[in-house]
């Protein structure tokens, strides 16, 4: 009997294993599957026509270009002040560190099209920065925003973050005896810093530098909200274009480009695995997180003050301008107390049919985004984890395509996989927001499966075998074992897959339609309409609730940890 | 509960981590498995434990086939306790939700435990000497403590058979000392069957009824402490047992001639025919002796460590490095050049007037 048991989970195992595969074989290889086969036909043939004529077209080259420099431009900005930024916190002793984290993360966690909003209010010809060099001898205008520098500027700050975390890991993770070994060999501060430390953050550092370029390379709401107003054009908004042009074969350029864009952001994701991946080692070396270098109360008082007006000057002024900008009655009006009201807010909340209903989509797509990656991807973590194998390696990789992928590149293929799913059926998939519901999770499916992974890794396996041994392996087992364990780390992702859906714009944006408006897409058409009150008054509302949520996650943190006593994750 | 293991192999793609294993448990057995680090014994217990099964061969508990190639019961169906080497430790929950988990969940727990499973609860705080710190949470005990609920939850629902793997190897070694006497009254109190993993010999000779050598996959010999103390019959186990020199000679009879010199006779009469047939006597550094005396193997001291209540010294014979332990009276210095005797009365007429053991 007991042996028909076993056939029968072996069975079931068999069931899930094809099910699995057909599942990331319909979601996440057909889509790009078809995108490519698309570029290389036309009217129903094989052809690379597609490829020479938008190679041989001046404006692809151009596209290039700028392409090139905005991302080459905002990756440097990225590096360089994300290795500045982790290298004081990891190493000196500056106060409120946590406080500072929270500023360096505020870029990330705040979409980077209301950040740019942002920066357009402030630099804006009426707005406070104008009125600051105003009291400045001489006739200095800011920056204009609407140009390759105002993109890679913004780009750079949005993606310093990304720097500033895989390196400020790295580097706690050196031993702080390798370099007191290289200052008693006889090496200065300087030359123990660039001989000893630097060659062994370079993993950290060149990993984080990757994931900004591809940042940059997928990022659509900066140069969409700076450049299409400029006539600068990047690959992303240069697709974007293409497709809601619909000039004479806008698709398969589309694709063609689309391709090509892709295939970039594949080898640089590639490379960047490979970086990860060699600097393993030190994964399991513990974070020191005591400070190295003990400054004297001076220098510390001049870094903290150089570090805070900088952590302002790029968060929160920005934001406050907006806000202020979101406050004034009428377009152009000096901020003053006659010319406040709430009139945009009460707009955009309860008399913009579009903006009510783009809340109710982003909202209802958030959750149920944030549910089904839940399930999901917690399950393939676990399976994951506890079975590591060549398939389900395999598996995970291809579920992080898709995000991998720039947006409208995505976009894309999900409206070849699903306007015609079959040759000749039309399901009514594309054109309404169950499309955007199947893109969010084939996109977002992969933060959830890597966030549920560290957690299930927190937890020792001998965790889940002395439940087993004190003869519980199932509802039990996961009830009181582990998912009170993993649920604070599976929780965060969870979030995170809430937040990226609820405020998303590139996807949104090519798969839109009619009555399935999202928040970002709406902000967007109220900023190309030139209604900047609107635009900045929703933007407002946003960074609120994202604020809003995360303080709430902070409390919540905070009650978890009194209650679990966690001094140690050790045992 | 009687636990057989016939034949088992385990293998993990081309690597051969358990080889042919035979082994009989018996009621209330203490077992020590003993072994360098990746000799198989944390396979064995995991495969006893349920979390792995064997490649080919039987393991039986109760009369019952648990698991083969194609069948395996899984732990929580298996009437078992383990205690893990990390401890293992649930970090949300306080020490009396440790011992009753278990109490809640296993489905072996007796009919006269059921009912009082707070009483139960109490029982075992005691047992390990925990009342009075129940509501602690994991995070806030020490090491010592943590070993103690990790074997209060592993004892609690009286299972048949305890599985512990190397449970006092994150102990310092005061502490291990300590818990060893602990784990030997816990095992005189609950007359559960153990099997205790380990690769310290002196956990294994202070503590089992029976130990188990392991090395490469394959079980070297099975034995009471004394007799694999005393008795090798393999090089492997009298050097990583008893830390003996394997001297290589000549055998008749029960006489050994070290070197196959003719003038120097020891008398071999403890050591096993399967170490007489390889030519080696093995002699364990508290066996030997020097002196400055001309008849012997001649040697010269290379390294001599002080050691308070005797010295290690070590003798190059032959070409070959001895360890010898010789008391604090007679001191020699690096350079020396001397000669080595076997001790006449360990096993000589001493042993022999105390009857105290037999060799086979």
């Amino acid at each position: 009997m007991l042996q028909n048991v076993m056939s029968r989970v072996q069975n079931q195992n068999k069931w899930l294993f094809f099910i699995g595969v057909g599942f990331v074989v319909v979601f996440f290889v057909l889509p790009i599957f078809r995108l490519v086969f698309l570029s290389f036909s036309s009217e129903g043939s094989f052809t690379i026509g597609n490829y020479t004529s938008v190679l041989q077209d001046r404006s692809t080259w151009k596209t290039i270009e700028n392409t090139l420099y905005v991302v080459g431009g905002s990756s440097i900005i990225a590096i360089v002040l994300g290795v500045m930024t982790a290298w004081v916190v990891a190493y000196t002793n500056i106060r409120r560190k946590k406080l500072i984290q929270v500023f360096i993360f505020l870029p990330f966690i705040i979409p980077s099209y209301i950040t740019t909003l942002a920066w357009t209010q402030f630099m804006n010809k009426n707005g406070f920065f104008a009125h600051l060099l105003s009291l400045l001898p001489g006739s200095v205008d800011p920056l204009n925003m609407y140009s390759l520098q105002g993109i890679i500027m913004v780009m750079g700050f949005s993606h310093y973050p990304l720097v500033y975390l895989l390196t400020v890991g790295v580097l706690r993770k050196i031993p702080r005896d390798l370099e007191y070994a290289a200052r008693v060999s006889g090496a200065s501060k300087w030359q123990s810093f660039q001989k000893i430390t630097l060659p062994l953050a370079i993993p950290g550092i060149a990993s984080g530098g990757f994931l900004a370029f591809l940042a940059s390379l997928d990022n659509f709401g900066i140069p969409a909200f700076l450049g299409i107003p400029g006539n600068i054009r990047v690959l992303s908004t240069y697709i974007y274009e293409q497709i809601v042009g619909f000039g004479p074969n806008s698709f398969e350029r589309a694709a063609t480009l689309s391709v090509i864009l892709g295939f970039i952001a594949l080898t640089g994701t590639l490379v960047q695995w490979l970086l990860v991946k060699k600097s393993k080692h030190t994964e399991t070396a513990v974070e020191d997180k005591e400070p190295r270098f003990l400054l004297t109360k001076r220098t510390r008082l001049t870094i903290e003050l150089l570090l805070w007006s900088f952590l302002l000057v790029t968060t929160m002024v920005p934001l406050l301008s907006m806000l202020s900008a979101s406050l004034i009655k009428a377009y152009g009006l000096p901020f003053a107390l006659e010319n406040i009201s709430l009139k945009n807010y009460q707009f955009v909340l309860f008399e913009n049919q579009k903006a009510i209903t783009s809340l109710k989509n982003s909202a209802n797509l958030a959750i149920f985004t944030a549910v089904v990656c839940l399930v999901i991807g917690t399950g393939i973590a676990y399976v994951r984890t506890k079975k590591p194998s060549m398939i389900s390696k395999g598996l995970e990789m291809i579920i992080g395509i898709p995000y991998a992928l720039p947006g409208t590149v995505l976009a894309l293929a999900m409206i070849f996989a699903w306007m015609e799913p079959i040759p000749g059926w039309n399901p009514g998939i594309y054109g309404t927001i169950t499309i955007l519901f199947i893109a969010y999770v084939t996109r977002f499916l992969i933060l959830q499966v890597r966030g549920s992974i560290t957690a299930f890794m927190q937890v020792d396996p001998s965790i889940e075998e002395a439940a087993r041994v004190s003869g519980s392996n199932g509802f039990y087992k996961w009830q009181q074992i582990l998912i009170p364990l993993i649920f604070p780390g599976v929780i965060s992702g969870a979030l995170l897959v809430f937040l990226t859906a609820l405020t998303e714009l590139t996807v949104s944006s090519l798969l839109w339609s009619s009555g399935s408006e999202t928040i970002g897409l709406v902000i967007f058409n109220f900023e190309q309409a030139g209604y900047s009150t609107y635009s900045t008054a929703f933007s407002s509302i946003i960074v609120l609730f994202i604020l809003l949520i995360f303080v709430m996650l902070a409390v919540l943190q905070k009650v978890w940890d009194r209650r679990m006593l966690h001094h140690d994750h050790s045992n | 509960m009687t636990t057989q293991i016939k034949n088992v192999n385990k293998n993990y793609g081309s690597f051969n981590a358990l080889h042919q294993i035979n082994l009989d448990i018996k009621e209330g057995e203490f077992v020590a498995i003993l072994g360098p680090s990746g000799c198989g014994k944390t396979t064995l217990l995991r495969l006893l434990a349920g979390f792995d099964s064997p490649s080919s061969g039987e393991v039986w508990m109760n009369h019952k086939l648990i698991a083969n190639l194609t069948f395996f019961l899984p732990p929580e169906k298996r009437n078992i306790g383990m205690v893990f080497q990390s401890f293992a430790l649930w970090p949300h929950m306080n020490v009396r939700d440790h011992i009753r988990f278990p109490l809640k969940h296993h489905q072996f727990l007796s009919k006269e435990l059921k009912p009082s499973i707070d009483h139960r609860v109490d029982e075992v705080l005691k047992m390990v000497d925990m009342l009075h710190l129940g509501e602690r949470m994991p995070s806030e005990l020490s090491g010592g403590q943590k070993q103690r609920v990790a074997l209060a939850r592993a004892i609690a629902p009286k299972p048949a058979l305890l599985l512990m793997d190397e449970p006092l190897s994150s102990l310092d070694a005061e502490l291990r000392k300590g818990m060893r006497k602990e784990i030997q009254q816990l095992h005189q109190v609950t007359k559960a069957s153990i099997v205790y993993v380990t690769h310290d010999q002196s956990e294994a000779l202070a503590m089992a009824d029976k130990i188990v050598v392991m090395n490469k996959g394959k079980i070297e010999q099975v034995g009471t402490p004394k007799e694999i103390y005393n008795s090798p019959t393999t090089p492997f186990v009298a050097s990583f047992v008893g830390k003996a020199n394997l001297i290589k000679g000549k055998w008749e009879g029960a006489a050994f001639y070290p070197f196959h010199q003719p003038s120097i006779k020891w008398d071999g009469t403890a050591v096993t025919s399967e170490l007489r047939a390889k030519n080696l006597f093995p002699a364990r550094p508290e066996q030997l002796e020097l002196s400055l005396s001309d008849d012997g193997v001649k040697g010269i001291i290379t390294n001599v460590q002080y050691q308070g209540k005797e010295i290690h010294y070590t003798v190059t014979v032959e070409g070959e490095e001895w360890v010898i332990h010789q008391d604090i009276f007679a001191e020699f210095s690096i350079g020396d050049e001397v000669t080595v005797h076997l001790k006449e009365w360990t096993y000589g007429k001493k042993m022999d007037e105390r009857k105290e053991l037999h060799f086979a």
